[in-house]
This record gives C-alpha cells, sequence and structure tokens, in this order.
C-alpha cells in the first residue's frame, strides 16, 4: 500500500512538471466551451438572421394585396432586381418572387395565378428564408381561396378535408438534451485524453527513458507499481473531466438559450449527476491505456496505439445510434456506452435510479482494473520488460 | 553473500548461460568477468530477479531467489545494465522515491539520502533536476538509489562503462568504501584493468560458462601467464577465435 502511493505521488509529481500532460489536461478543457461558444452564436446569429428577411419581389405593383399581407406580418417587401436568375446566382440576393403580369387579371377571374420564385437549388443554407416566403404566398392564396368560397355561400371547411396538427411529444428539456448531444462526447473524450499523457509516459516512458528495469528490481510487487501508475492516470483524467465539466457550464451560462427555443436546465444537480456519471470511466479509459501502451517500445508508438484505440471504446455508443436504440438494460454496463446513456437522462431531466449509476461506475472500475491486473501480468514476462 | 549453483538460461535455441556456478563472499569485492556477449548480464539478471531461470539455484543472504525474488531483491543494491533516470525529478528525489519502494521513510530516510549525497559527491547536483545531467552524474544518481536502503549485497552491471578517468576512479573509491563496510560487492566488466585494479576475487565468464574463479594469483597460476590479460585472453578462449 506504501508502494502503491510511493509511486502514486512520483508520477503525481512528474506529470505536474510535465509540459506535455500539463498541455492535454488544460488545454482540452478550454477548447470545448471555444467550440460551444462559437457554435450557438453562429447559430442565434442566422435565427435572428432570417427574421428579418427582406422579401425581394419583381412586379410587386401587379399584386398590392400580397405587399400588403406580407408587411403586415412584420416583413419588408424590397423591389426586386432587374435581372433575378443572375442576382440569385451571383449570390446577392437569396431568392426573388416573380409576380407575373396578368397576376391580377388571373386573380380578378378566379383562375390559379402563378408567381415564379427563383432560387439556387445547390445553396443550402438560405432553406429557412425561402420557406418563410413560400408560407408567406401559400398562406395569402389560401386565404383567397377562404374568402371565395364564403362569397359563394360555401363553408371553407369543404376545400380542406383534412388537417395535420403536429403534436410534439418532447418535453423542451428533452430537445435541449437531444440538441446537446455532444456535451456527454466532449466528457467522454476529457477522460480518455486528459489523463492518456500520464498513462502513457509511466509505461511506455519508462521502456523508453530506459528507466524500467531500475524500476522493476525494487521488492515491490509489479501489481503494486501499476496500481500507483494506474491511479495518477486516473487523478488526471478526473481533474480533467472535472475541469473540463467547469468550463462547459461556464460557457454555456453566456448563450443565450431563449432564442433558441431550448429551456436548458444546467443547475448544480445535473452538473453532479453528469460528473458521477462520467467520473468512473476515468478507471476504465487509464486502464485501458496503460495496458495498450505497455506493448509500446516508445512514446510514439503507444499515442498511435491509442489514438488508434480510442475508436473502440467509440463503437459501441455509434451503433447504437446508427441503429437507433433506446436505453437498453444492457448498455449501462459498457463504458463510454453506459456513460452517454447516463448523461442524456441526467441532462433530459428524467429520474436516474442509483443503480444505473452503480452498475455504469463499477462497470468501468472493474475493467479499468482488469486491464491493470493483466498489464501487471505482462510486466513479469521477460520480453515484454526488455523490449525484445 | 551470495550464492549461485548450477545456472542455465536458453534463449530459443541458444545456451546463454549454461551451467554457472560462484560463490560472492561478504567483504570482499568479486569481478565477474567475461567478453561482451559472455552472458555476464544475463547471469545478474536472473540474480536480481528480472528473468526466470532454466534451471539452478540463487541465495542471497540465504533467501532464495527463485522462491522469493521481493525478499531476494530486498537484500540487494543493484545497478542495472540500464539506468535511465526520470527527466524531471531532482537527483535526491530519485533517491527518496527509490527508497520508498523499498519500505524506507521519513527522518531515517532523509538522514541516509543525505549521508549518500555526501559520500558520493553529490552536493552540487542533489536539487538539479536529472535532465541534461552528464554521464557521470547519471551514474551517481543511479548507483545513489540502489544504495538508499543500505543493502548487503552490492550488484553491479559494468559499473564504468561511459565514465570518464575521474569517474571511474571516484567509482573505484566507493566500490572499495563499500568492501571495507563488510559488504558483499560483485561487479560485471569486460574490462581487465577495471577488474584487476579492484578486485578480491575474478571468475571468468565465457559463453555461458565459467572458465575460471579464484584470486588473481591463482589465476595466473591455472593459465601459465605473467600477466593477467594474458591470462584472461587464455582462459577465456578468445585467442583461439581470434588466431
Amino acid at each position: 500500500m506504501n508502494a502503491v502511493l510511493a509511486v502514486l505521488k512520483k508520477e503525481l509529481i512528474d506529470g505536474l512538471r510535465d509540459r506535455r500532460s500539463m498541455m492535454s489536461a488544460i488545454i482540452f478543457p478550454m477548447i470545448g466551451p471555444l467550440l460551444i461558444s462559437f457554435m450557438f452564436n453562429t447559430v442565434t446569429e442566422r435565427q435572428r438572421e432570417s427574421q428579418d428577411v427582406k422579401i425581394p419581389i419583381v412586379g410587386a405593383e401587379q399584386a398590392p394585396g400580397l405587399v400588403d399581407w406580407i408587411e403586415r406580418r412584420g416583413y419588408e417587401v424590397v423591389e426586386g432586381p432587374l435581372d433575378p436568375e443572375a442576382a440569385v446566382r451571383e449570390g446577392t440576393v437569396d431568392f426573388v418572387l416573380i409576380i407575373p403580369e396578368d397576376f391580377a387579371s388571373d386573380l380578378a377571374q378566379a383562375r390559379t395565378a402563378e408567381i415564379e420564385l427563383v432560387r439556387d437549388g445547390t445553396k443550402k443554407d438560405v432553406g429557412a428564408s425561402i420557406g418563410r416566403a413560400r408560407s408567406l404566398v401559400e398562406s395569402y392564396g389560401r386565404m383567397m381561396g377562404r374568402l371565395r368560397l364564403i362569397a359563394r355561400g360555401i363553408s371553407p371547411q369543404l376545400g380542406q378535408p383534412i388537417s395535420v396538427e403536429t403534436v410534439d411529444i418532447a418535453s423542451e428539456r428533452q430537445r435541449a438534451a437531444h440538441f446537446m448531444i455532444f456535451i456527454p462526447m466532449y466528457l467522454i473524450l476529457a477522460a480518455f485524453i486528459t489523463g492518456m499523457n500520464l498513462a502513457v509516459d509511466t509505461t511506455a516512458g519508462e521502456r523508453e527513458r530506459q528507466s524500467l528495469e531500475p524500476l522493476l528490481i525494487n521488492p515491490v510487487s509489479r501489481m503494486s507499481l501499476l496500481l500507483g501508475k494506474w491511479l495518477s492516470a486516473v487523478v488526471f483524467s478526473c481533474a480533467g473531466v472535472v475541469l473540463t465539466m467547469a468550463s462547459l457550464v461556464l460557457a454555456m451560462r453566456r448563450v443565450s438559450w431563449q432564442e433558441l427555443g431550448i429551456q436548458l436546465n444546467l443547475g448544480a444537480p445535473e452538473v453532479a449527476g453528469v460528473l458521477l456519471a462520467t467520473l468512473p470511466l476515468a478507471f476504465f479509459a487509464s486502464g485501458a491505456q496503460v495496458l495498450v501502451s505497455s506493448f509500446a517500445r516508445s512514446f510514439k508508438e503507444a499515442q498511435t496505439y491509442i489514438s488508434l484505440m480510442i475508436i473502440v471504446p467509440m463503437a459501441p455508443s455509434i451503433i447504437a445510434q446508427l441503429y437507433s436504440l433506446g436505453n437498453e438494460w444492457w448498455m449501462a454496463p459498457i463504458p463510454v456506452l453506459g456513460q452517454q446513456v447516463l448523461m442524456t437522462e441526467v441532462v433530459s431531466g428524467e429520474p436516474v435510479s442509483l443503480l444505473s449509476y452503480a452498475a455504469t461506475g463499477l462497470s468501468s472500475l472493474v475493467l479499468g482494473l482488469l486491464c491493470v491486473w493483466i498489464t501487471a501480468r505482462l510486466f513479469t514476462r521477460e520480453n515484454v520488460v526488455f523490449g525484445r | 553473500m551470495i550464492h549461485i549453483e548450477g545456472l542455465q538460461k536458453h534463449f530459443g535455441a541458444v545456451a546463454a548461460v549454461d551451467g554457472v556456478d560462484f560463490d560472492v563472499p561478504d567483504g570482499q569485492v568479486t569481478g565477474l568477468l567475461g567478453p561482451n556477449g559472455a552472458g555476464k548480464t544475463t547471469t545478474l539478471r536472473m540474480l536480481y530477479g528480472l528473468m526466470r531461470c532454466d534451471r539452478g539455484h540463487m541465495e542471497v543472504d540465504g533467501v532464495d531467489v527463485v522462491r522469493d525474488p521481493q525478499g531476494a531483491q530486498a537484500r540487494m543494491g543493484i545497478l542495472p545494465d540500464s539506468r535511465g533516470l526520470y527527466p524531471r525529478l531532482t537527483a535526491r528525489e530519485h533517491l527518496r522515491y527509490f527508497g520508498q519502494l523499498h519500505g524506507v521513510d521519513g527522518a531515517s530516510l532523509e538522514a541516509r539520502i543525505d549521508r549518500l549525497i555526501h559520500d558520493l559527491d553529490m552536493g552540487g547536483i542533489a536539487d538539479r533536476r536529472t535532465e541534461g545531467f552528464s554521464q557521470g552524474e547519471r551514474v551517481k544518481v543511479a548507483l545513489g538509489r540502489a544504495l538508499v536502503h543500505d543493502p548487503n549485497n552490492v550488484l553491479l552491471d559494468e559499473p564504468t562503462n561511459g565514465l570518464d578517468v575521474m569517474g571511474t576512479r571516484a567509482m573505484r573509491t566507493i566500490i572499495r568504501q563499500m568492501r571495507a563496510a563488510g559488504k558483499c560487492v560483485l561487479f560485471s566488466s569486460h574490462i581487465m584493468q577495471e577488474v584487476s585494479a579492484l578486485c578480491d576475487r575474478i571468475v571468468i565468464i565465457s559463453a555461458g560458462r565459467i572458465v575460471a574463479q579464484g584470486t588473481p594469483e591463482e589465476l595466473l597460476e591455472q593459465s601459465g601467464h605473467d600477466t593477467l590479460e594474458d591470462a584472461f585472453v587464455t582462459l577465456t578462449g578468445i585467442d583461439e577465435v581470434t588466431r
């Protein structure tokens, strides 16, 4: 036990003095908030832009009723360009409505009047403003239709045999959780990345520095040595997760969620729940990294293995998403997937049982310990110790 | 005291160590002498428990190395073939870490560290990080951490490798001090002068076998030569290869 503590203390001092380890433990948590601020500011910006859409119309004088209808709904009608197609192609406007000369007469004689909407189908990001323009015109058309029926003494409902009403059963918080799907992902990555350097340095690093042999001749069991090394990586990983969570929370406080139509409650209980779900993952992440890097002869080799390895724990969650599997009982004990399910529940505001926390956390702890035990066994083998 | 009997080790079909027997008594310096690839490092690695022997028996102060490797390791101070340091730790922290791994701690450990820093003349570098240390300074740190638990048996694998003249002289002084303190010292070398300058007893190993052992005088007698170097060449059979 004393040996475990001695190793843990030494590795932590060593890690704190290592620029590489500190960089990954500090920089990674800092990138997340930057990403969030950028992402959400772009989204809100775009929403704000799409709200004050200017609607360019060619031949507006043919349809004063339509113009009036649009303007009363708070949009600005502007004079359309002389060559609409060229203007849309060049991107000076997103779209143009063209009202043909016989529009007024068609309308007057109750024929279907056509309005042309010129757009560039390859531009995806203008879909919202085009959709809005289209629905404005269509709702004007429906209003006209109803008036005509009423003028002929017919109930407008006859012309609308079916109406679809959408009922969104997802609560606002659930929608927020869906929107926030990347926060669990980012925290999971934090657990893997912030402790990685230490995990590599304490195993493959020992071999690269040729300090493994002097270390192993001390009268200490391999398991004690590796427990100390593993725990030091776990400490870094946990610190990284807490730091990431703190900076994410700080960043999200600054985003105006109401503008996005999302209600996000990230109070103390949610933060605690997310941390409780993520932190045990550090046991597994560090254990797997210690095991994998013990096969490597050098730091670089270990990093290569580990960056490949990061795909493996991600695989179950990717598969689960591909087949859109919900929350199944067998997911809890699978590292990464279990944490993801747990965190999504916490952020959605659903009650999470202690059993789910325990199943997910314990499984990560046990699997982490198993990795350490295998590594300890490996370190009794001559070809592993001497890198043959 | 170290006792080795019938030691064998194969790497695949190659017999690296093929029936090695010798004893290392307390209060003496014993040299394990042999050309490169003779099996010196492999023998030592089995003795300090990092390699398993295929056959044989090894005891350190009566503790069976195979049955109780940690018990044997606790009785040995070892300067192994690879002597990598932690570049971000100071010399003193190296000594403290290894002391703690040997179960020494607290005031007695600090006192021991201060003693070693004085004995090994490390005062100027004790609290500097080892990054950028010269070869001589690195060996001092490696030796210091090997001796921090004040072991009765000292194993040194080619201790003067990479040392300059001053470093080599300092190492000899340290080895003599250990002998004076009644320690059991075993060091390996492929350099004749090195061994003849220090050793009470010499064990010559070649191609995994002990070809001769005894005091320098006994070896001269066995080989029929006037100088130890000629004796070494004859006894190891190097001359047959080069001729």
